[in-house]
């Protein structure tokens, strides 16, 4: 090992930095996330299996990544439409529009779930009129799919607009001189450019929605097998003290986001491999 | 192909970028527009190419008038001051990439295309590059791939925007070299831009000053060092 | 040119099929803005203005009146208080790990900034529940801290302490990118002026971050004053005791109690549209002082 594992610097603070920033990490993250895996080894590889293993925590489990995925999907195509017309076009209302992009950040997720459900109940805004229509949308999977949407909409335009922003315009001149319509150049020239960045915020909003709980228990209906996501069993198992069970399905959970992270970071590194970085 | 360039005139706003200004360039000719930076030059170019709109004013190609013809159907080979090469794509997928954006019944076959590009990265004289992405060229590469990438369309004039600016010295000489071979091979009417009055007078048949969005002067590189037009020309060739 | 027979001069003549070529066509162009405001309204503003009128239902009387007894008024003063001690925890911590990561090399830096930005792929039930198993009455620490008359799960500490889980990488997010960006001269130049490690951070980083913390320490506010899934689990949902606004807002909805559940929701409602608010004066006012890359 050449590499020394702190360089000397004549920079001050080494010791206050580096000492807050490691207990904090320990004290609030590490620590609980290593009781979570503690308690997950000393219950057994066989037993988590046997718990995960379940039909109810497999349809949960299933239900969440799949309408995760859907809705992720969904936010992939329409943010990357919100970032162009937020970029490249100048209309009344822009800023208010690029503003109200934030708010599912902004809004706690209680707060969004009974607003979604209220919305979207038979009697709701827009329940009353698809009901009568026939259509049903609080308490069945498209209520949970729609607060997905919800929470996730902000990722893929907060990761797409700075690269838009980035486009040197003399490529897209290029391209039409060589002979090429608007839209050949959008798939071929632009869509690749984005690519990388869109691909992170879809993986972003992914991690979001499969986690989530807030904003989707109440539009849910948390009908077994049917409508109940995975972090409404952990709640469950914890309320009938079952901490084995929950350590469980949240071992399982956590493997998924950890999954996803490393997704993300190799999304990055094939990106700046492809594009030729700087 | 013949340009005329008749009582054109750009503004952006409020400024005026051109004043009203004519030119025509024969047939075949390697012309300099030769200006400082705000003399309106690139945008005259930029005209030609297509990617502007003249305030007022026509563009005729051969008699005909283009004014209001797309970029794409002009057929102009543009090359850009900085190269504006597709950096996702090889250098193959670079010069093939007009080829292949042309509609399936004009474009030509996948073996067809292939044996385009091998021909037009012989010409450059790069011919072992064609995997390379952009971002692993030299400049002096990028300029001559951004040519071939031009040329590959089978334009009908060739439009250059200080094709050596982001050069260094040595390299900028050696590709000056390389323009003019192109142009005496393809016979192609070629305008380019620069504000290097070695380089426009070094390459060019037709030099033609601007300054302020006007037209200074017009004439042989000998004409313009021996016979400067006005004081700015005199000025600006520093003889 | 001074030919008298040259054609005159041609007037301006707009031609209605030019565009430049890196605009879309307008009807295309239209269609795409008309999407995105529909999408936003649909999925975005209308949510938000059920809030308030569900909220305003029965008048702004009852609705008031609903957040003036003494339950609402604990999880109001709950939740301050759990924001009044995370968000300068989460603040110091912040500052600490940006100016430990963009000072110094070291090894293990990038994975370093994994674990500090883990806590965003957690899911906050997940997170909830780490909390519960490290300090739960029946854990070896937590059961030591009971002895000792100072319970965490179900308390004050426990919602601090998830709080503070999901909430992590807020402020040091805004921090790294931008200390990354403005690199290290500044400071160098101070300490050859004989400026005191402390006087460094106070007269030439703090200014210049300062922008990008106050951004940070408001998300990380609006966060941890909206906290749900992490607290649902360690609170133990206790009324008046460890019940916060949010918490709150599920019981009065699962009681049917709508005006009263969604007049405090109206309440942390306006609290993100001031978040908001600011959030983008500071996106158009100081851009130059905020990182280029976006957080979350």
């Amino acid at each position: 090992m050449g590499r020394p594992l702190i360089h000397r610097s004549p920079m001050p603070g080494l010791g206050l930095s580096m000492g807050i920033t490691l207990t904090m990490l320990s004290l609030v993250v590490l620590l609980p996330i290593g009781a979570l895996l503690w308690r997950g080894a000393s219950f057994g590889p066989g037993n988590i299996w046997e718990v995960v293993n379940r039909p109810r925590v497999w349809a949960a489990l299933f239900l969440s990544f799949r309408l995760s995925l859907l809705a992720a999907l969904f936010n992939l195509v329409f943010g990357v439409l919100l970032a162009w017309v937020l970029v490249r076009y100048r209309f009344p209302g822009r800023r208010l529009l690029d503003a109200a992009v934030d708010l599912p950040f902004a809004l706690p997720t209680a707060v969004a779930g009974i607003a979604l459900t209220a919305l979207y109940a038979p009697n709701g805004f827009f329940g009353a009129p698809l009901a009568a229509l026939g259509i049903k949308i609080a308490y069945t999977q498209w209520g949970i799919l729609i607060a997905l949407i919800f929470v996730g909409l902000p990722f893929v335009t907060r990761t797409v607009q700075p690269v838009i922003g980035e486009i040197d315009r003399e490529v897209e001149e290029a391209s039409a001189t060589l002979g090429a319509r608007r839209l050949y150049t959008l798939r071929r020239v632009i869509a690749p450019m984005l690519a990388p960045a869109a691909l992170t915020g879809f993986a972003l909003a992914l991690a979001r929605a499969v986690g989530e709980y807030g904003s989707v228990i109440f539009i849910a209906g948390n009908i077994p097998l049917v409508t109940e996501i995975a972090p409404l069993l952990i709640v469950i198992q914890l309320e009938e003290f079952n901490y084995d069970a929950a350590t469980a399905i949240g071992i399982a959970m956590l493997l998924i986001s950890f999954a996803m992270l490393m997704a993300i970071n190799l999304i990055q590194v094939w990106s700046r491999r492809r594009i030729g970085h700087v | 192909m013949h340009i005329q360039i008749d009582e054109i005139s750009k503004a952006f706003g409020m400024t005026a970028a051109l004043h009203p200004v004519s030119l025509s360039i024969p047939c075949g000719a390697l012309v300099a527009l030769l200006g400082p930076s705000g003399s309106g030059k690139t945008t005259l170019l930029r005209i030609l190419g297509g990617l502007e709109f003249p305030t007022s004013g026509r563009v005729l190609f051969d008699g005909q008038d283009a004014t209001g013809m797309t970029v794409q159907e002009r057929r102009a080979g543009f090359v850009f001051q900085s190269y504006a090469l597709f950096r996702h794509m090889t250098v193959f997928d670079n010069i093939a990439y007009g080829l292949k954006a042309r509609p399936r019944a004009q474009r030509p076959t996948k073996a067809e295309i292939a044996r385009r590009v091998t021909k037009l990265l012989d010409l450059i004289q790069l011919p072992h590059i064609a995997g390379r992405y952009p971002s692993q060229l030299s400049g002096g590469q990028r300029q001559r791939v951004a040519l071939a990438r031009a040329l590959a369309i089978e334009p009908r004039m060739l439009l250059l925007d200080e094709p050596f600016g982001a050069l260094d010295a040595k390299v900028r000489k050696e590709l000056r070299q390389g323009l003019r071979e192109i142009h005496d091979e393809t016979g192609l009417t070629t305008v380019f831009v620069t504000h290097d009055q070695d380089e426009a007078m070094e390459l060019a048949d037709l030099v033609v000053v601007m300054s302020m969005g006007c037209i200074e002067q017009i004439g042989k590189p000998k004409d313009i060092r021996g016979q400067p037009a006005t004081p700015f020309v005199r000025e600006f060739i520093g003889a | 040119m001074s030919d008298a027979t040259l054609p005159l001069p041609a007037v301006v003549r707009p031609c209605r099929r030019f565009r430049a070529p890196t605009d879309e066509a307008p009807a295309a162009r239209r269609l795409l803005i008309a999407l995105a405001v529909v999408g936003i309204a649909v999925l975005v503003l209308a949510p938000l203005i059920v809030v308030f009128a569900e909220a305003l239902a029965d008048g702004v009387a009852a609705s008031l009146a609903s957040l003036t007894n003494r339950d609402a008024h604990s999880a109001i003063r709950l939740t301050l208080t759990v924001a009044a001690i995370t968000v300068p925890l989460n603040a110091g911590f912040g500052i600490a790990a940006a100016w430990f990561i963009t000072k110094f090399d070291f090894r293990g830096k990038s994975f370093l900034i994994t674990l500090i930005d883990l806590p965003f792929s957690v899911s906050p039930v997940v997170a909830g529940l780490c909390i519960v198993l490290t300090f739960g009455a029946n854990s070896a620490i937590g059961g030591w801290l009971v002895a000792h008359g100072f319970p965490v799960v179900f308390a004050l500490p426990g919602i601090i302490l998830a709080t503070l889980f999901v909430t992590f990488p807020f402020v040091a997010r805004e921090l790294v990118p931008l200390m990354v960006e403005q690199g290290r001269a500044e400071e160098e130049a101070a300490l050859t002026l004989g400026a005191s490690g402390w006087r460094v951070f106070r007269t030439v980083t703090l200014p210049n971050i300062r922008w990008a913390l106050l951004y940070g320490v408001l998300l990380c506010n609006a966060r941890a004053m909206g906290e749900f899934g992490a607290v649902a689990v360690v609170s133990g949902k206790i009324r008046g005791q460890t019940a916060t606004m949010p918490i709150t807002i599920e019981m009065l909805y699962n009681e049917y109690l709508s005006v009263a559940a969604f007049s405090l929701a109206a309440l942390l409602t306006l609290l993100a549209l001031v978040t908001l608010l600011i959030k983008t004066a500071l996106d158009i006012r100081h851009a130059d002082a905020l990182a280029a890359t976006p957080a979350h």
